[in-house]
């Protein structure tokens, strides 16, 4: 099945590392500067983030759908929370002028 | 450096950030089709994947502590087949009802007729003696009315079941003394009984469990453990093969060891309990592996014999279960283990082929139980405790059942609402609503490995929180009859295959109709 198999993994690793290049433009655009542990930071959000899909997933497999929903729900409401604080590290340090390209 | 420059169409940079932003949405479509592959997947069904022991999997080193689990705060009562036993107790409950069918509660229990250990018993447990009543006068008799108008409903889920129940007529009981019937091989088709050979020595007792526990698993034993025999948990009376007048005050020499195994009810078909899952499933399964290691152990040349659902019980199985290490007693009373939680059916040989034994294990059940509450919650017929410990139960005789302080269940009650429900008989919601019966899938994984590791109590309680508030419950009077509240709810819907209406040409009603 190509949900779980290597080749799933290895697209999903590809859009990972498009998602990191895209961030970075997008950084570089609002002035940050993005030192390593604000990676590490922002690394961390999306993995919690990306988590309440895969749980989301997991838990319809299971039969357990709207279970699925509401626990998205919260890993979304707590990553929305967490966004506003790393949005406020991100911009630490950041360059007055925008970049608009 | 300040870039000033507009361009008409997307530039690289914007190229690169929307390139980014849809690569999010597909990686979280793409971990949404994912996870649902791997919530759904074969694998995670524990103990139906395969026949191999790579299905016990849950690493016990950590968690492990000298025994024994249990140890006694009072004298010690061994467990009676008439009494404690349910099946036995309201057997001669029956026989004693139908022979005095104008007997109530009101009477003196002495003028039931029912054998004095029971009077005793009733004395001791007067809910149970309630219970019995109740089964007998009001639940069968509504049952069987019951089953007129639905039992068309359920006409596959009994079929399907009726099919491990068949088999036990092919699995052997023990038909002569242990000092007898353990000592003769198990072979059909031989003109007489052949006594078992001289004993194969083994190198030493490890290298005799790791061979015991790898044939189990082969067998079909999704969980194997060995502990010594202890008699506290052998039944009073009522060997198998044994005659009234045998001597049951002391074991048999030979019962020194007591391997217990454990195997799964299927994962989607429990879940439909109380009405249309069956547990003969479990039951078939596990007595048919432990059948086949009586024979391993008695090729070998040592007498053994084999204690299972579809046979007999010789003892009770959960105390040697948890003394073996498989796993921790719970709120209802039985085995929760890590791999199966709730969903693990036993069955136990005991030999005395000598073999190094297991640790008993503590992997936070007990504080789990405490907090959680919601088999007791779940429950028809309020037979759980809802107390928040073992120590402040509030039935028969407090927390404490012939001698060892634990959790049990009214088990009246929890027989009186096996004999309301539809479908194949008994109950097994609350084996279906604990949390720890889960597929083995990586959030189940996550908690199981977290949760005994967390000594705040953090993980526990959110799991709680999001077990009780993310997951949907019909109310407890849902699964009772219709008439009494309730529409024969099931916790989940049966599966595909049991839906009588789409396989069957005959006429249903459905009891969850408006
Ligand atoms: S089997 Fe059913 S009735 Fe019995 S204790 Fe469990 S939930 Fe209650
Ligand atoms: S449902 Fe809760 S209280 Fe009941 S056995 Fe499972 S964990 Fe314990």
């Amino acid at each position: 099945m190509f949900f779980d198999g290597n080749i799933f993994w290895l697209f999903m690793g590809i859009l990972t590392v498009v998602v990191g290049g895209g961030f970075n433009e997008f950084a570089k655009s609002r002035g940050w500067t993005l030192t390593w542990w604000k990676w590490a930071l922002a690394v961390v959000w999306y993995i919690i983030f990306m988590m309440g899909f895969y749980a989301w997933g997991t838990l319809i497999g299971e039969n357990e759908g709207s279970a699925g929903f509401r626990f998205f729900l919260m890993i979304a409401f707590i990553s929305a929370i967490l966004a506003v604080g790393l949005w406020r590290l991100l911009a630490i340090g950041s360059s007055k002028n925008v970049n608009t390209q | 450096m300040t870039e000033t420059a507009v361009k008409s169409g997307p530039s690289r940079r914007d190229f690169l950030k929307i390139g980014g932003a849809a690569a999010l949405v597909v990686q979280a479509g793409g971990l949404v089709a994912a996870g649902n592959v791997q919530g759904s997947s074969a694998e995670t069904y524990t103990g139906w994947e395969s026949f191999n022991p790579a299905t016990q999997f849950f690493n016990r080193k950590p968690f492990e502590f000298e025994g024994p689990a249990h140890l006694p705060v009072a004298d010690v009562r061994r467990p009676s087949h008439m009494t404690d036993y349910v099946f036995g107790r309201v057997a001669t409950f029956q026989r004693a009802y139908e022979a005095n069918p104008t007997w109530t509660p009101d009477d003196p229990v002495e003028d039931l007729g029912v054998p004095d250990p029971l009077v005793a018993f009733y004395k001791e447990y007067p809910e149970r003696l309630e219970w019995d009543y109740r089964t007998f006068s009001e639940t069968i008799p509504t049952r069987d009315e019951d089953y007129k108008v639905y039992g068309n409903y359920y006409k596959l889920a009994d079929a399907y079941s009726s099919g491990f129940t068949a088999h036990a007529a092919y699995l052997p009981t023990a038909g002569s003394p242990p000092e007898e019937s353990d000592f003769m091989e198990m072979q059909r088709n031989w003109p007489e009984p052949k006594p078992i050979g001289d004993p194969v020595p083994f190198k030493n007792e490890e290298k005799a469990a790791e061979f015991i526990k790898e044939v189990a698993h082969r067998y079909g034993a999704t969980l194997v453990g060995i502990t010594r025999a202890k008699i506290d948990y052998f039944y009073s009376e009522g060997w198998a093969g044994c005659p009234e007048d045998y001597d049951y005050s002391k074991l048999p020499e030979h019962w020194q060891y007591v391997i217990v195994i454990g195997v799964p009810m299927e994962w989607d078909t429990v879940l439909a309990s109380p009405q249309a899952s069956t547990s003969y499933e479990g039951y078939d399964r596990v007595s048919t592996a432990a059948v086949r290691l009586e024979g391993v152990i008695k090729n070998l040349g040592y007498p053994a014999r084999a204690s299972t659902p579809m046979t007999y019980y010789d003892m009770i199985v959960p105390p040697f279960a948890i003394e073996a290490g498989l796993g921790e007693v719970s709120r209802p009373g039985y085995c929760i283990t890590p791999e199966l939680g709730s969903n693990c059916r036993l069955a136990a040989v005991v030999t005395n082929l000598p073999m190094a034994t297991d640790k008993p294990i503590k992997f936070g059940v007990e504080e789990f139980c405490n907090s959680c509450k919601i088999c007791a919650e779940q429950c028809p017929s309020g037979a759980i405790s809802m107390a928040d410990s073992p120590d402040e139960q509030e039935w028969g005789t407090g927390p404490v059942l012939r001698g060892y302080k634990h959790w049990y269940i009214n088990n009246g009650a929890c027989y009186n609402f096996w004999r309301e429900s539809m479908g194949p008989l008994g109950c097994r919601l609350c084996v279906a609503v604990c949390p720890y019966s889960r597929k083995d899938n990586w959030i189940h994984q996550l908690a199981r490995e977290v949760d005994p590791r967390d000594p705040t109590g953090i993980t526990r309680e959110s799991l709680l929180f999001m077990q009780k508030n993310f997951f949907d419950y019909p109310e407890a009077v849902e699964y009772r009859r219709v008439g009494s509240g309730g529409h024969f709810a099931s916790y989940r819907p049966e599966p595909a295959f049991l839906h009588a209406e789409d396989f069957l040409d005959i006429p249903i009603t459905s009891p969850h109709a408006d």
